[in-house]
């Protein structure tokens, strides 16, 4: 049991250092099928872990202390639970399919190696992070993906616009983290360890306002990774790094991690209902506000980043009304779909000269077949249609959010399902059917590599079939999180719903294929519209923080070193050094050796002692009456 | 010979400074590698005979010198000062190894020999004259390092690095000779043994006088805001080696001497004045940090990082729990590592193109793929990212003062975030992006001499990041000594509160308290 947690944990470390062994070397093969390989192997283990959890048991070692002082004991501990070994099924799974896949995207790219080797790293993180019993542990995993992220974001480096948002991405995780650190902080001195088990178990005795604090603290860590407003602008920045990176972490399994904490706290954050309900609020206003954008955006890879980030919303709205179980599975459903949908405009991106514009495709179903049908099951998994997997997780979510009363964030996401819908079929349609307008760019589009598209099969196999493992799944994590099952009472309304939802989602693709099926015409019209200019710049949000917070920060940067630093604290230090020296200069005249002139000074020097001392007798001898003056003066 | 171990690794430095003149200026280099391997070997064994479950004073040395003022020779060392003698002894061993072509290179391995004979010297002395003999020895060879192989500002920097400090020291000076003199009147005898001084009680308005003091005498040193402004000058000017030992060991002279003598000697002092220097720390990291985000030179961009981390280094010094304590010794350690290696980087870079600014570069990670490897690591545990060592001192240090303060600590937070940005913007500027001069597209990478410093420091980075215990044990024990004498001997109420007590059971303390 140990070893397969430690062969599970460890083999992307073993890939990652692996092919980082070749990174000064040309493309190796051998640096991409190790990896690999070790991946799978990763993959096996968790698999037979979650067999041995489906049987009950749970496992927590220790692998060796880190920290300990005072009365803080931090160890590497590792707990193989059911949430856990959730996310490392998910978490290994996509990251094998991804490291398939990416032999063949990589392929001619001169830092193959490096890549393997950036990609396992993250692998690794991510279990650590996922697998960790603590606190601290989860924080290394935390840092260590947004180290990765970084990496891989700003891959092809000598891009100005991919280190810039390299940087972006990081700065923004670590302006959240810092709240992480501060929820840690919070835990450790109010429970005295750092440990899950322990300290949730003395939650419930701690007071409500120190309960609230920790809550929000922790959010604010879980907002940065999972991009949730207002930390969200890096999330679509990202996509500059290559399209496996983005399938594997900014969509199926980094951005999630802050979905996996809330779940993780499930105890902490059913003690605060309140906090709950503004994670849910915020979520399902993500949720709206980020389909929004997916509207009007024409950069395939844009499109579906804000899909991630909607879809975030609907994990965060049902984790948030105390769903965790429902939350989870949406998380693990939207791994396989997003994934699927992401190496698929992977494919199309290779077949169209990395062209990301949807407007300059079109037709593509001719010559990519595979492809087509892929990114097409995955777009109706992620509307939500039935019988795919988007269907049960995403109406959980709505039936959730209906059971609990909270209509408007229903709503919300229900509407949302309608946006899902139409921006995903707006880019299936605009991609893959319609006249060939990639034609006039002279791009002679391809179909992939065989052995990627066999590779992204189980990601499209899953996607079909997620929600038939919805029972045994909840039989599952249900011994760690509430069992809440969300039954609407009357079944005529639940019919109704489900039914409804259903119609909703179908007109808002059939309203998309209408639209963008036929001769797409430059609307110019409808793009000088305001809500059309505030959507397409992201209601100028990045805008605003280049604006206002970037600029300042540079510009006030350079006012603290030209003008605090060296005009007023250098200067200060430098005037008391200088006014020493001058007085120096100027009396030097005292010492200067002349007989006639030190006789003067000889001679003044005495005066102003008799002076002195005639003053003191006068004092001395006039003592009680001056006394007498100051007593009369005081009253 | 273990009995004077501490003598032979003050002294023999010295010694061989001296047989240094004799001997040939071709094999100076290799005699001086000998030197300071020997005396890193001799560092090592101390902390292999070492006992790290004893909290106290090991390996006592006291030799009467001036009996009537009750000034003596006074060696002795802790969990704290152990670690930091064996930073001081290894980082001068890699900068003479790593030494490159340099003028007058006798003159350099000399200097640098005398310099670690006065660091190792600060670092184990345990009176108070004997301290500040060696603290003040210490500017004089890196007045000569920065003054004889500086840049063109040279003598400017030199000369007011070492005014500047000096003047600092003669404040601490008469600190200590007053609290002498209260010694004197408390006990009728003269003494300045530091552990003596430990047993003294005083009140509190002597304890704010003396405190603040010290406090001027230190805060230079390490230095704080707004003592801050030599640094950048003597970084700006002085060799690379000169810089890498100024930021690796120097500092850590002050923040070292917080430690020793403000936190035990006038714990009421040090909770009275916990809040105003956490508020100049939080300052410090902020505002350097921004200040050293607008820096276009790379070697001002560590220079200011450094005063920054002190920053965080000094938040954990008051934070006056064991914690936080631990921490700010653990990160002095580790920024002695992190910025010596920074500096090391910066050198490397400075010699093959006689420039450290960053707009000349831009793309080198494409020409000098290692060396942007060893910087990038460099960079992310300065930046703090956990499993490197800097993340270990610095998460103690911020967890040790939130007991203290919420406010407070958010605000130092920031440390982490901007941080980040200038580090990774600097990064950004001279690693990322096209290769846009001539010439840097043929600049060879790095080279055996120079891998034969950084790969022990990236090794020591990461194997402590992972594996602290091995340093932090023993500097727990020795810190929690520390904060068990600061809580007995407080006399103000409020300070006591503010100090943990670690001795569990109420009985023994009052007992103690009683005593």
């Amino acid at each position: 049991m140990e070893m397969l947690l430690y062969i599970a944990l460890f083999s992307p470390l073993v890939g990652s250092l692996f092919a980082a062994l070749f990174t000064a070397q040309k493309k190796t093969l051998i640096a991409g099928v190790v990896p690999s390989a070790l991946l799978f192997t990763s993959f096996v283990a968790s698999t037979l872990l979650l067999i041995q959890v489906l049987q009950g048991n749970t496992i927590n070692v220790e692998l060796m202390t880190w920290m300990a002082t005072g009365n803080l004991y931090i160890p590497f501990g590792f707990v193989i639970d059911q949430i856990s070994v959730t996310m490392m099924m998910v978490v290994t799974l996509v990251s094998t399919i991804v490291h398939i896949y990416s032999i063949g995207y990589m392929d001619h790219d001169k830092s193959f190696n490096r890549f393997f080797s950036w990609l396992s790293a993250f692998v690794f993180s991510m279990m650590v992070l996922v697998m960790s019993d603590n606190f601290a542990g989860l924080f290394i995993g935390w840092e260590g993906v947004g180290l990765c992220s970084w990496a891989l974001i700003g891959f092809w480096y000598h891009k100005e616009s991919a280190t810039w948002a390299a940087n972006e991405a990081f700065i923004m995780n670590r302006i959240a983290d810092l709240g992480m650190l501060i929820g840690i902080f919070l835990v450790y001195w109010n429970t005295g360890t750092l440990q899950y088990a322990e300290a949730f178990a003395i939650m419930p005795t701690l007071d409500n306002s120190t309960l609230t604090m920790i809550g929000i603290f922790l959010f604010i860590g879980a907002m940065g990774k999972s991009a949730q407003f207002p930390l969200h602008t890096w999330l679509a920045d990202a996509m500059e790094g290559p399209t496996p990176v983005s399938a594997l972490i900014h969509a199926a399994t980094m951005v999630t991690a802050g979905v996996y904490l809330i779940v993780r706290s499930n105890e902490l954050y059913d003690l605060i209902p309140n906090v709950g309900l503004f994670i849910a609020s915020l979520g399902a206003f993500v949720a709206m506000f980020a389909a929004s954008m997916a509207l009007v955006n024409r950069d395939m890879k844009r499109i579906i980043a804000y899909s991630t980030l909607s879809q975030l919303g609907y994990m965060f709205a049902a984790a948030g009304l105390g769903a965790y179980w429902v939350a989870l599975f949406h998380l693990v459903a939207h791994a396989f779909f997003k994934a699927l949908l992401f190496l698929g405009a992977g494919n199309v991106m290779h077949a169209m000269s990395d062209e990301l514009d949807p407007f300059k495709m079109g037709g593509l179903r001719k010559v990519m077949k595979g492809t087509f049908i892929m990114m097409t099951l995955a777009s109706v998994a992620l509307a939500g249609l039935f019988p795919l997997a988007g269907f049960f997780s995403k109406d959980l979510i709505l039936e959730a959010a209906f059971a609990e009363h909270h209509f408007i964030i229903y709503s919300v996401l229900l509407f949302t399902a309608g946006l899902t819908a139409f921006y995903s079929f707006r880019l299936v349609a605009l991609i893959f059917h319609g006249e060939e307008r990639y034609k006039i760019f002279g791009i002679h589009p391809h179909e992939a590599y065989k052995f990627m598209l066999v590779a992204m099969s189980p990601l499209a196999i899953l996607a079909v079939i997620a929600g038939s493992l919805k029972m045994t799944y909840f039989e599952m994590v249900t011994n760690l999180l509430p069992a809440t099952e969300y039954h609407i009472h009357s079944h005529t309304t639940y019919w109704i719903m489900t039914i409804g939802t259903q119609l909703f989602v179908g007109l808002a693709i059939a309203f998309a294929y209408k639209k963008y099926i036929g001769k797409v015409k430059e609307d110019k019209e409808f793009e000088k519209r305001f809500c059309y200019k505030v959507l397409f710049n992201q209601y100028y949000i990045p805008h605003f923080y280049d604006e206002y917070i970037v600029k300042p920060y540079r510009e006030l940067s350079y006012i603290f070193w030209k003008q605090i630093d060296l005009k007023i604290v250098d200067a200060t230090v430098d005037f008391i050094g200088t006014s020493l020296y001058k007085t120096g200069e100027v009396t030097r005249g005292v010492q200067n050796g002349n007989l006639s002139t030190m006789l003067k000074w000889m001679v003044a020097g005495l005066a102003v002692l008799l002076v002195l001392a005639a003053m003191f007798t006068l004092v001395a001898t006039n003592a009680d009456f001056l006394l007498s003056v100051y007593h009369d003066l005081g009253a | 010979m273990l009995d004077h171990i501490l003598s032979i690794l003050i002294f023999f430095p010295l010694l061989a400074a001296m047989l240094g003149f004799v001997v040939n200026k071709d094999s100076i280099r290799a005699y001086g590698i000998t030197v300071t391997t020997v005396e890193f070997i001799l560092s090592l064994w101390l902390w292999y005979a070492y006992d790290s479950s004893v909290s106290g004073m090991q390996f006592m040395e006291n030799i009467e010198l001036i009996p009537a003022f009750g000034i003596a020779y006074i060696l002795g060392i802790d969990g704290i000062s152990l670690f930091i003698i064996v930073l001081s002894t290894f980082i001068t061993m890699i900068g003479i190894a790593s030494l490159t072509d340099t003028k007058r290179v006798k003159n350099m391995i000399i200097t640098l020999l005398v310099l670690e004979m006065t660091m190792v010297g600060v670092f184990a002395s345990l009176d108070a004259i004997l301290f500040y003999v060696f603290w003040e020895l210490s500017l004089v060879p890196m007045l000569y390092i920065i003054g004889a192989w500086g840049g063109p500002l040279r003598i400017y920097a030199s000369v007011k690095f070492f005014l500047y400090t000096f003047a600092g020291s003669l404040v601490m000076l008469v600190g200590m000779l007053f609290m002498a003199y209260f010694y004197y009147q408390a006990t009728g005898e003269w003494s300045f043994s530091l552990l003596e001084w430990y047993r003294l009680i005083l009140p509190e308005s002597f304890q704010y006088w003396l405190f603040a003091a010290f406090f001027v005498g230190f805060a230079i040193k390490v230095p704080m805001f707004p003592f801050h402004t030599w640094l950048p000058y003597a970084h700006g000017q002085a060799p690379t080696i000169g810089s890498v030992i100024l930021a690796a060991v120097l500092l850590k002279m002050g923040t070292y001497a917080f430690v020793r003598f403000s936190l035990p000697l006038f714990p009421d002092a040090a909770v009275f004045f916990m809040m105003p220097i956490a508020i100049i720390a939080v300052i410090m990291i902020i505002y350097t940090a921004m200040v050293a985000y607008a820096q276009e030179d790379i070697k001002q961009v560590v220079a200011y990082s450094s005063v920054s981390h002190m920053g965080v280094i000094i938040l954990g010094t008051f934070a006056l729990n064991v914690e936080g304590i631990s921490g700010s010794v653990f990160l002095m350690i580790a920024h002695g590592v992190v910025s010596g290696a920074l500096f090391l980087l910066v050198g490397v870079i400075y010699d093959r193109r006689h420039t450290k600014l960053m707009s000349e570069f831009g793309g080198l990670a494409s020409v000098m793929p290692r060396y942007a490897t060893i910087f990038g690591i460099m960079m992310m545990a300065s930046v703090g990212l956990p499993l490197t060592i800097n993340f270990v001192g610095e998460f103690l240090s911020l967890l040790g003062f939130y007991q203290q303060s919420h406010m407070i600590t958010l605000l130092a937070g920031v440390a982490i975030i901007v941080g980040a940005i200038y580090m990774l913007s600097s990064y950004k500027k001279a690693f990322f992006g096209e290769v846009t001069k001539e010439e840097n597209k043929n600049l060879p990478d790095v080279n055996k001499r120079e891998l034969v410093a950084l790969i022990p420091l990236v090794i020591i980075t990461i194997w402590l990041g992972v594996y602290p215990k091995p340093i932090l044990e023993p500097i727990n024990n020795s810190v929690e000594s520390i904060v068990q004498l600061m809580h007995d001997k407080a006399v103000t109420p409020e300070a006591k509160s503010a100090i943990p007590n670690l001795i569990k059971d109420d009985k023994l303390s009052s007992n103690m308290e009683a005593h």
